[in-house]
């Protein structure tokens, strides 16, 4: 017999190579998961436990478990019931007529006019500002005596006195709501315009030539086929305006008399000015319970609005 | 063309019309008049500043609340800005290169656990950054970083890097696996790979997405407030508040301030404008 050369078995790797494609990926995958870890995850467990704890920065010798002590404080707290209610009125006030102007100002935008990516560019400008520089921008146009308002709503006719927008209890909200819809309707306006571009011209051709109006092809055509864009948009902005802090922060501080205290300013003024950790803790859980579901419900809704697509 | 000839009605006309004009100017004086109002403000000396009755124009156009501004040593802007300056580039660098890798190897690796990790990213996006001050502080307090540029810019990972995650995951998926292989097969491994095939046809979503977290991170105000003491460790949105809570606020100055604290981020995104509109949307429009 004679002896068949083989070639010599290839040697087996020490770690197979599907193996090792998989620890390449998870390797890429380090520093993001460590920074998520040290900002996000330890961050959120370590305000769960603080919100057992009594624990003020500047009183340490008190600095001990509790409980739910600081939920029991929460659930009596009338200030507390007051920022949740607040909530919902800056939410809502605000998301509602951002997305009403916000249509509207996409709808416009839309438009064939010489100049148009100029426009477009400039009514995005109040969305890419620091939240802290709209704050100031309007604090100066509300301001009471030297303020560009209340003048021309004088001149106008439409006002006899100098009102004191922001220090005004009835009036401090509605302007603080005005100021975020200032500054959110390019947010609507560029994802509007965005699904406004997808439509395909023929649909609305086709309905022009079988005589649909104007308001029918905005009815039967337009809103249909911007559904999906309107839930994802809609819900994204409701989640991220209950969170945000910043302009009321600069703005009011949550006053006067706590009429425009949201419960994320609520949190970050126990966070920043009271320096009650404990109690900041037990709202920051609160805050993660209602962004949560907020998200929980957002995935159903946006995942159904997939499905009948 | 053809769609001339086709009849219109009443309300068509009206709407193609003057109401579309009439829309355009308005929306975009509301856009832009509490921006042109600050800078006019900015260009008035007190004493016009101050007028009764209000007095609308600069007669004596000034430059002297920048100059004000940007050299005051109680509010040095000047340090805030290149406190800004240094943080928002540290932190779009890094976050940048961190969400290269992990963007790639989830738009590239099949592994357990992808979907999760991809839901993550989103649901953090939407997270309350103020539920993060009194842990972090503390995080912050005990590795001694408090009044440190490395606290602030680990702390805007907490939200530039999510975001950028998911747009680099977008991009790399858009791109056809065919090149890299054949590149493979050439004895290229995978960084290789990466850095000289997938890198270059992605650079300019990189490049916008990097820029993106540039603006936010310009924007951040509640770590900023919180992890700093000094003035002089202030970035510009911080030293702005700072700036009202001295005394009575100068609306001179500051409204300088505001402007100058405008400029960067308003040319930014006048570039990147049409990548970012097309990522922000990317998700939610399609077919």
């Amino acid at each position: 017999m004679t002896t068949l050369s083989l070639p010599r078995p290839r040697t087996r790797p020490l770690i197979s190579w599907r193996v090792r494609k998989l620890l390449i990926g998870y390797s890429y995958l380090v520093p993001a998961a460590l920074c998520m870890l040290a900002t996000v995850v330890v961050p959120i467990i370590l305000a769960i436990k603080m919100s057992l704890y009594a624990d003020v920065l500047y009183k340490p010798q008190d600095y001990r478990f509790i409980g739910l002590g600081n939920y029991v404080r929460l659930v009596q707290d009338p200030v507390f019931w007051l920022t949740l209610w607040n909530s919902v009125v800056w939410v809502f006030g605000s998301v509602i007529l951002q997305f009403v102007f916000g249509f509207a100002a996409a709808l416009l935008l839309q438009q064939a006019f010489r100049g148009r990516a100029l426009v477009r560019t400039l009514t995005l400008l109040p969305w890419i500002i620091p939240g802290v520089v709209v704050g100031l921008i309007w604090e100066w146009l509300y301001q009471p005596n030297y303020g560009v308002i209340n003048d021309l709503l004088i001149r106008a006719g439409w006002m006899h006195e100098r009102v004191a927008w922001l220090s005004s209890p009835d009036l401090a909200m509605a302007a603080v709501v005005f100021t975020n819809v200032w500054r959110g309707i390019p947010f609507f306006a560029i994802m509007l315009l965005a699904g406004l571009q997808a439509v395909p011209d023929e649909l609305y051709e086709a309905a022009h030539v079988d005589g649909a109006g104007v308001l029918e092809r905005f009815w039967h055509i337009t809103l249909p086929l911007l559904r999906p864009i309107i839930v994802v948009a809609t819900a994204t902005r409701i989640i991220w305006t209950f969170n945000y802090a910043d302009l009321i922060f600069v703005m009011t501080g949550g006053g006067p008399a706590n009429a425009t205290q949201i419960t994320s300013t609520y949190t970050l003024l126990q966070a920043y000015s009271s320096l009650d950790f404990g109690y900041a803790g037990a709202l920051s859980v609160v805050l993660l319970l209602v962004m949560l579901t907020f998200t929980a419900l957002y995935l159903r809704v946006t995942k159904g609005v997939e499905e009948t697509e | 063309m053809t769609r001339r000839h086709v009849p219109r009605d009443l309300a068509e006309r009206l709407l193609g019309g003057p109401v579309v004009w009439i829309g355009l100017v308005l929306l975009t004086a509301f856009a832009l008049g509490p921006f042109i109002w600050m800078l006019l403000t900015s260009l008035k000396d007190r004493q016009e500043l101050y007028a009764t009755p209000l007095q609308y124009l600069p007669v004596r156009p000034t430059f002297e609340n920048y100059v004000d501004a940007w050299t005051s040593p109680v509010t040095p802007f000047s340090r805030f800005f290149l406190n800004s300056l240094w943080v928002c580039s540290v932190t779009m660098v890094a976050t940048t290169a961190v969400s290269v890798l992990a963007g790639y190897a989830i738009a590239r690796f099949r592994f357990a656990g992808r979907d999760a990790l991809l839901l993550i990213f989103l649901a953090t996006q939407m997270f309350p950054s103020v539920l993060l001050i009194a842990p972090l502080l503390t995080q912050w307090r005990a590795l001694g970083l408090v009044d440190t540029y490395q606290a602030l810019i680990y702390s805007n990972f907490s939200f530039t890097v999510p975001f950028t995650v998911w747009m680099m995951v977008g991009y790399f998926s858009s791109i056809p696996r065919d090149l890299e292989e054949s590149a493979m097969i050439d004895g290229c491994n995978h960084f290789g790979a990466l850095c000289r095939i997938v890198l270059p046809l992605a650079a300019p979503g990189i490049a916008a997405t990097a820029i993106f977290a540039f603006v936010v991170s310009w924007s951040e105000l509640l770590f900023a407030i919180s992890f700093t003491t000094e003035t002089s460790m202030r970035t510009l949105s911080a030293g702005l508040l700072y700036m009202v809570g001295q005394y009575e606020v100068q609306w001179g100055p500051l409204s300088a301030g505001v402007i100058l604290s405008t400029i960067p981020v308003a040319v930014l995104f006048s570039f990147l404008q049409r990548h970012l509109i097309h990522g922000l949307t990317a998700g939610a429009v399609k077919g």
